[in-house]
């Protein structure tokens, strides 16, 4: 029994290896490296832990680790490298690809003296459509997209072995088939089927010298050379697209700071993001803190009633009740603002937007701390309040001498969770503001009620100036450090950390 | 006041004086945290489908909503239905496996960079996935030229993704439920001759089943809740999107905010969620209340 449940955990064991063996080829082929490496290394661990190794943690942590290492940690050190690149809309492929995309995109017709004209042919044994024509005139060609070569024939053309001229009436039956032909010669002049007699032969403006790396329009004689942006550049400045993804060093990073159109909005989102996300786990600990305290009161009845209802907000998806919200927060024909008589630019002035969301990011969290308070009062021993009573401490006393401080540290390690999480609350304002107002004249439409991550969002997806992915990394990275060290230092502080075991 | 002062019952004296502010500010409180609940049902209900203009019992009433809603050109919602589905529950459920098998070797073993492992944890923990949705996507992208099927607008690198993050989201919860559970048992199941992971299929598993559940809903929910990620890898082409993206399509739509049917479909989506919640609270509460007790 033993042995046959040993066998098939070898054969488990070597599938998985083969599966990413091959996984770890394909990508290696079409040279994503990094991927293959982590593919060939995962296989070998798996390999190395579920047949050799003797030591058990490892095969219960395995799984988990290789799936955190590739859409967690990977994608971060990614963030690190891509933050160094101008990746962005119009620089995504490589200079080689850039290039041909240039050149192919040059062409121009070429002007011919008469017509060039074809014939259609079909292959005997596969009914391939080819066409035969001659350019320039006196050198004969047959082919198709897929293959051209030179033949040799006096005169026109009308038999070829292998072959079956198709008049000119018939012809329109391979419509199709002509319209898809497209034939490239050596010389780089493109031959494509204009009607069902004549070709129209076009050639790229521009040629490359390998040698000197440069690009020259043969009409106006101007010459091209790569800049640093990874873009080619006339000696008069002008710019030819697309562009290809290069090293560009800290230049994001610092034209976060230098470029006026980023550092002012950034500041504003910046400030915004940790007002919001201290006011926000302040007054929703507090609200959750009194309504903890007010029916913590054993004589009152119906309190399951009121927790089931305090929690509703948890139970509703919040990306749904999020734009609900932002339907009641319509100016003046909106449900708030008819309530109360008012008329009130929630969403457009910026500071009612601030409290718009705050408003909704309350509704949201409020549960929660209502629920981990009620808890942590509960947990307080009742031996410690009566001994407090017995002291003569009044109930004010009581409550902050000795309830307050116990409830705090039993929840704080929550409420630092509770910051990070709000320093990245993106669905909330994404969904009910869309991080507007927005302010003028800033690079990604960066608004009142941005924070870091959803202005990073705008300029890596929704971006009016181009998709920059480059500058999105750079922010992001800068977010995971203000995140992390504000998380760390909250723990540290908390001393959380040493509780360990 | 004065009212009160002339009763001399006790017990309603009492009643007023402690009890009904308290019975008031749990209507007040419990109204807000109804509040867009009742405003979602009345539109849905409402013909006239304007959740900015219409009163809290609609003068039209009739489920043209949600007609609208199932019949409407390129918006399946029924689709996206399937989708939310099959994306929430599989990778609600790799997240509990995975989270599980770590979560137990680390209750159970005592090894070498344990406690590495666990505070690297609590800290990855710390920078949500979110912040790298610029890099997934160009990852994912990368992955759909070698394999269709991982590539952008497609469900199964966003349930990897979001097993990915099983470590960081269950494992903590796992491992603290697991450290309460008496070693007594493994090792009487040791002696017997047990493996280890036989100690984990037939006693840590069993005897952990209700916490089991309490995970399972958690990332369920939050995974329902993901709106970027989501909407990143799942692209533009509203036969991919799951409901929570997709119902957006109905009020960010060309035509003006067409709320009638978008909260017809949240309405729809929201109940099921609502009522597992509500049934399971309790399990729910206890689950969130030990994770703040215990730290």
């Amino acid at each position: 029994m033993k042995k046959i449940s040993r066998n098939s955990s070898f054969i488990v064991t070597f599938s998985i290896v083969f599966i990413f063996m091959l996984i770890a080829t394909k990508f290696f082929n079409n040279d994503a490296w990094f991927l293959a490496i982590f593919f060939y290394l995962s296989s070998g661990l798996v390999f190395f832990t579920y047949t050799i190794s003797k030591k058990t943690p490892g095969k219960y942590l395995l799984p988990g680790v290789l799936l955190l290492s590739l859409f967690q940690i990977y994608p971060a050190f990614y963030s690190g490298l891509v933050a160094f690149t101008n990746d962005s809309n119009g620089h995504q492929l490589s200079k080689e690809q850039a290039i041909a995309a240039i050149i192919q995109d040059s062409k121009v017709p070429v002007d011919t003296s008469e017509p060039i004209t074809y014939q259609t042919f079909k292959e005997s044994d596969t009914g391939e459509i080819s066409i035969a024509f001659q350019y320039p005139k006196g050198v004969t060609w047959i082919g198709n997209s897929n293959y051209v070569k030179k033949i040799d024939v006096v005169g026109s053309i009308s038999r070829l072995a292998g072959f079956e001229l198709i008049n000119s009436e018939q012809s329109a039956n391979y419509a199709d088939a002509l319209q898809n032909i497209k034939i490239d010669l050596d010389s780089g002049v493109t031959l494509e089927p204009l009607d069902f007699q004549t070709l129209e032969a076009s050639q790229p403006t521009f040629t490359l010298n390998a040698q000197t790396d440069e690009l020259t329009n043969i009409q106006s004689g101007e010459t091209y050379v790569p800049n640093d942006n990874g873009q080619m550049v006339s000696t008069s400045g002008e710019i030819l697209y697309p562009g290809w993804k290069v090293n560009v060093g800290w230049r994001n990073f610092t034209s976060i700071i230098s470029d006026k159109e980023i550092r002012r909005p950034l500041l504003a989102v910046v400030v915004w993001t940790f007002t919001n996300a201290f006011l926000l786990v302040l007054v929703s600990f507090l609200m959750g803190l009194t309504l903890a305290l007010i029916f913590n009161f054993p004589q009152l009845r119906s309190k399951k009633i009121y927790r089931t209802l305090f929690i509703i907000p948890m139970a509703i998806p919040s990306v749904l009740s999020v734009l609900v919200w932002s339907g009641l927060f319509t100016t003046e024909t909106g449900v708030i603002d008819r309530m109360f008589h008012i008329s009130t630019p929630w969403l457009t002035h910026p500071l009612w937007a601030r409290v718009a969301v705050l408003i909704v990011e309350l509704w949201s969290t409020f549960p929660y701390m209502f629920l981990i308070t009620t808890g942590a009062i509960q947990a307080i021993p009742a031996d410690i309040i009566e001994a407090a009573e017995i002291d003569g401490a009044s109930n004010l006393k009581s409550f902050r001498l000795i309830k307050l401080p116990l409830v705090v540290r039993t929840v704080s390690p929550l409420l630092v969770a509770s910051v990070a999480m709000a320093l990245n609350n993106f669905g909330a304002i994404y969904l009910l503001t869309g991080g507007g107002p927005t302010f003028s004249n800033s690079n990604g439409n960066a608004g009142a009620t941005d924070i870091l991550i959803s202005y990073t969002y705008k300029l890596a997806f929704n971006s009016q100036e181009g998709n920059n992915y480059g500058l999105a990394s750079a922010l992001s990275i800068l977010n995971f450090i203000l995140v992390g060290a504000i998380s760390i230092y909250g723990l540290r502080k908390m001393k959380t950390m040493e509780g360990i075991n | 006041m004065i009212k009160v002062m002339r009763l001399n019952n006790k017990a309603a004296k009492f009643w007023f004086k402690k009890i009904l502010w308290r019975h008031l500010v749990g209507l007040a409180v419990g109204a807000f945290s109804l509040f867009p609940l009742v405003w979602m049902i009345s539109a849905a209900f409402d013909v006239t489908g304007q959740i900015s203009t219409q009163q809290l019992i609609p003068l039209h009433r009739g489920l043209d909503n949600f007609q609208q809603l199932f019949s409407s050109t390129g918006k399946p919602y029924l689709t996206w239905g399937r989708n939310s589905l099959v994306v929430a529950f599989s990778a609600a459920a790799m997240q509990v496996v995975i989270g599980a098998l770590a979560a137990y070797s680390l209750s159970r073993h005592r090894f070498k960079g344990r406690r590495f492992t666990l505070t690297t944890i609590l800290i990855v923990q710390m920078f949500p996935q979110l912040l790298a949705a610029t890099t997934l996507f160009l990852i994912i992208n990368t992955f759909g030229k070698s394999f269709a099927f991982l590539g952008l607008g497609h469900q199964l690198p966003l349930i990897l993704i979001f097993g990915g993050a099983a470590l960081g989201v269950n494992t903590w919860m796992l491992k603290s439920f697991f450290d309460t559970l008496p070693t007594e048992i493994d090792e009487a199941a040791k002696i017997d001759g047990a493996g280890h992971f036989e100690i984990f299929l037939k006693i840590i598993i069993p005897l952990a089943t209700p916490v089991f559940v309490v995970t399972f809903l958690l990332s369920l929910i939050g995974i329902l809740n993901e709106y970027l990620i989501t909407s990143v890898i799942l692209g533009l082409d509203s036969k991919n999107m799951t409901v929570a993206v997709g119902l957006q399509q109905f009020i960010y739509g060309q035509y003006g905010k067409n709320w009638g049917p978008f909260t017809a479909g949240a309405l729809i989506a929201t109940i099921p969620v609502m009522a597992l919640f509500i049934f399971l609270q309790k399990h729910l509460v206890s689950g969130l209340v030990s994770g703040s007790t215990k730290g």
